[in-house]
């Protein structure tokens, strides 16, 4: 895992992904380290599809106790209370991810991840983030940005049957086939705090709702001095009402009312969902280590209801 | 065939996921709310595979809600599976795929029920797959879509008015992935046009003349195939070929080596003589997980939209679309292809009102005197069918089995008797036939659905009121 070399049973192991993405990028996996911070369905899935794919390491952040909403979608938590007492996320899903693939190592760290400092976040390749503050989900962008060598950074988010992925790569040069010619590309991507600071009046119409309603709810998490996630039924008209204010300046409401209440009265992830943008994410981080395919730019939404996967430059 | 969505535009990339169209099942899906609780109970859902795409399907399943699951799968856990099988272990190779699959998801879910079978799909009877609400499919040939595709539309019944009877449409959620593509359709027998009517779908599957692997090598496949194919016997005369021993891959390889420097052909390597003669589809984990999920989200929205008859069948809100006089249907088929960030496509596909499988049946026309027998002998050379050696049920009883002799010797005494009155002297009805047809020099296990027709019959009993066989 460490050599230059794929090992024998490297080679064995992951001969069905070697054959997809060649030996070279499999090699760049394995040594590429991942942060993730958010241990809720969608990460989990994620987490079993980047194991199996064989990188270097996984590093866990979820300090939270089991509840029944991390039973319900998180394959990774065993039900038995007997087992599952006394542990974090964190260390349970540490413990079920192991036995995924024992190449990787994959480990537990304790702590509030927006009071690690920048040399904390230099260790890793790839950061992502889950169940985060708006104010978090900037500082660890900054931070990640802030470091010499390329750190890609990721949010993802499901609530309800919606899910949101954000890829902020910095600049990405990747080579990728064009009718039989290697064609050299190079993308420019802007920050977390960058793209959601572009106005929303100058953002076209058919720009995907569910981005609309995650700002509303993060905007009114962070007014409120909410932990992320933490909304219910009874804030919906303080929800509606930051939604008005917050479009006073454009004609239309661009989101309907009834996204949100969604949003806010079924804030609990749907397992598809979880399993569909787990994959996705999954899918990006290895374009994004292994340099091969276009990636993302620069958010995806999906809705279950109607079926639609969204892909929007923002 | 497919209609490309993609916009391109200078200021954003929009590209579209399209999962259904939305006129497939009505409005009644509430997605977010799992499953109903009534539904939970009696939904029962047969995974068809436990491999890629069965492990994440049986999950998925499990944890949207669904407590009554079936699972079947012919093979046994190697060592290549687990970059993906992620319900199996190292100390897991050599179990049976359906028997560890259950268990594991067992264990993680609390409140699912899931029964394994370890064992080929058509070694089960028709009677096995009746009882499934739903059957989703995780594989990876065309042969066994195609059988189990056959047994679906079985069920299928036309009415007087040639809609299909909504309490006999079985439908089918169907998953396929290769690398970073996949794809998710579903199949309503009777009204989408089944896997049969729209098999043109697939590209060809390679099978190189063998006049260009005897005479004319162009491509290290080429040589391998020689080596496999032609070569092989030469040497080994009789010995079969054992694509799991490592030596006669060895063997093989070498062979494969020496002839492509005999005619200058770069690129055979042990791996690709393993990909070729194994024929190995590259898979990963992710486009597993994405198509699985797609299916799952088929499977809730088509189990949603079933209601309870007082006759404790499932009906299903079918409601085909009449478009000038021709059955139109929107098949959600999505096509998924992670590596160049295009996703999806959605097409619409028109059901084949002749096919063999999906349709009222082939139609035989006998005489009330032709014996069970003769009837089997006449399935040989009908020009549709040309089915060998067939075993016969009607309404859920066996008339003749080939096969295991228990059941051959059982039913052997009805072969002399009249088909018109095994069937209980109806005019006509559907009878099942399983046999064997031979394809491009395969032999391979078929299901067909025959439309019976006595010329000559009273006519006073029909269909409707011949009673439950």
């Amino acid at each position: 895992m460490d050599g230059e070399e794929l090992t024998e049973q490297e080679t064995a192991l992951y001969d069905r992904q070697i054959r997809v993405w060649g030996a070279d990028a499999q090699r760049r996996l394995s040594k590429a380290h991942i942060l993730v911070y958010g241990l809720k369905g969608t990460v989990a899935e994620f987490c079993k599809n980047i194991v199996l794919a064989g990188v270097g390491s996984l590093t866990l952040v979820d300090d939270r106790e089991v509840s029944e909403e991390a039973l319900s979608a998180n394959f990774l938590i065993p039900p038995d209370e007997n087992v599952y007492a006394g542990k974090t996320l964190a260390e349970l899903s540490c413990d079920s991810l192991k036995d995924f693939n024992p190449m990787v190592r994959v480990s537990v760290e304790k702590g509030d991840l927006s009071s690690f400092n920048v040399e904390f976040f230099s260790k890793f390749d790839v950061v992502v983030v889950s169940c985060s503050s708006l104010a978090t989900k900037k500082l660890v962008n900054e931070k990640c940005r802030k470091l010499p060598k390329r750190v890609a950074f990721y949010t993802v988010d499901c609530k309800d049957s919606c899910g949101e992925i954000f890829v902020d790569l910095q600049v990405h040069r990747y080579s990728k086939k064009k009718n039989d010619e290697t064609v050299e590309c190079e993308l420019q991507y802007s920050s977390f705090e960058e793209a959601i600071s572009v106005p929303w009046r100058t953002l076209p119409r058919k720009t995907s709702k569910v981005y609309f309603a995650m700002r509303v709810l993060e905007r009114f998490e962070e007014a409120e001095g909410r932990k992320p996630g933490e909304v219910s039924i009874e804030d919906l008209s303080g929800v509606l009402k930051l939604k008005k204010e917050l479009f006073v300046s454009m004609n239309e409401s661009h989101i309907p009312d009834s996204l949100l209440e969604r949003l806010v009265t079924n804030a609990r992830e749907f397992p598809p969902v979880c399993a569909i943008i787990g994959g996705i994410l999954g899918q990006e981080v290895i374009k994004a280590i292994s340099g091969k395919g276009d990636p993302l730019k620069n958010f995806f939404f999906f809705d279950a209801t109607d079926g639609k996967g969204i892909i929007e430059d923002i | 065939m497919t209609n490309s969505t993609v916009q391109p535009s200078r200021s954003r990339d929009l590209d579209k996921l399209l999962l259904r169209p939305g006129n497939l099942v009505g409005p009644t899906f509430e997605p977010g709310l799992g499953l109903r609780e009534d539904l939970k109970e009696y939904v029962k859902v047969l995974v068809v595979g436990a491999g890629g795409l069965g492990c994440e399907l049986l999950k998925d399943l499990a944890l949207s809600g669904f407590r009554e699951l079936e699972v079947i799968d012919m093979d046994r856990i190697e060592v290549s599976n687990l970059n993906r099988q992620f319900l199996f272990r190292l100390e897991d190779v050599g179990k049976p795929k359906a028997e560890v699959a259950a268990k594991r998801v067992m264990e993680r879910v609390s409140g699912v029920n899931i029964v394994p079978h370890f064992g080929r799909i058509e070694d089960k009877e028709l009677d096995f797959y009746s009882k499934f609400s739903i059957i989703a499919l995780g594989l990876d040939s065309i042969e066994a879509r195609s059988y189990i595709n056959a047994v679906a539309c079985s069920f299928l019944e036309y009415d007087s008015d040639d809609n299909p009877q909504e309490e006999t449409v079985k439908p089918m959620v169907d998953g396929g992935t290769e690398g970073f593509k996949g794809h998710a359709r579903v199949i309503m027998p009777g009204t989408t046009p089944c896997f049969e009517c729209t098999i043109w779908l697939f590209p060809p599957q390679v099978k190189f003349p063998l006049c260009t692997l005897a005479e004319t090598p162009r491509t290290a496949a080429h040589c391998i195939e020689y080596a496999h194919l032609i070569k092989w016997d030469e040497v080994h005369s009789g010995k079969a070929f054992d694509p799991d021993d490592p030596e006669h891959m060895k063997w093989v390889y070498n062979e494969a080596v020496k002839r492509a420097e005999l005619f200058g052909i770069p690129g055979v390597t042990y791996s690709l003589t393993q990909g070729v003669v194994k024929n190995i589809i590259p898979a990963i984990a992710s486009t597993n997980a994405i198509i699985s999920a797609a299916c799952t989200l088929e499977t809730l929205k088509i189990a949603s939209g079933c209601s309870k008859t007082l006759s404790n069948y499932l009906t299903l809100p079918v409601k085909p679309r009449n478009f000038d006089g021709l059955r139109e249907l929107c098949v959600a088929f999505l096509k998924y292809n992670g590596a160049e960030g295009l996703h999806t496509k959605v097409t619409e596909f028109v059901k084949d009102k002749d096919c063999l499988v999906c349709g009222p049946g082939v139609l035989v026309e006998l005489e009330t005197s032709v014996t069970l027998e003769k009837f089997i002998s006449l399935l040989e050379e009908h020009p549709k069918l040309q089915l060998l050696k067939a075993s016969i049920s009607h309404r859920g009883k066996n008339l003749y089995m080939q096969a295991p002799p228990v059941l051959e010797e059982m039913t052997r005494s009805n072969l002399s008797l009249a088909l018109f009155d095994l069937m209980g002297k109806i005019s006509k009805d559907v009878v099942h036939a399983t046999g064997t047809i031979i394809e491009s020099d395969k032999k391979t296990s078929c299901l067909r659905k025959l439309l019976v027709v006595f010329k000559g019959a009273d006519g006073v009993a029909d269909m409707d009121t011949a009673g439950g066989a």
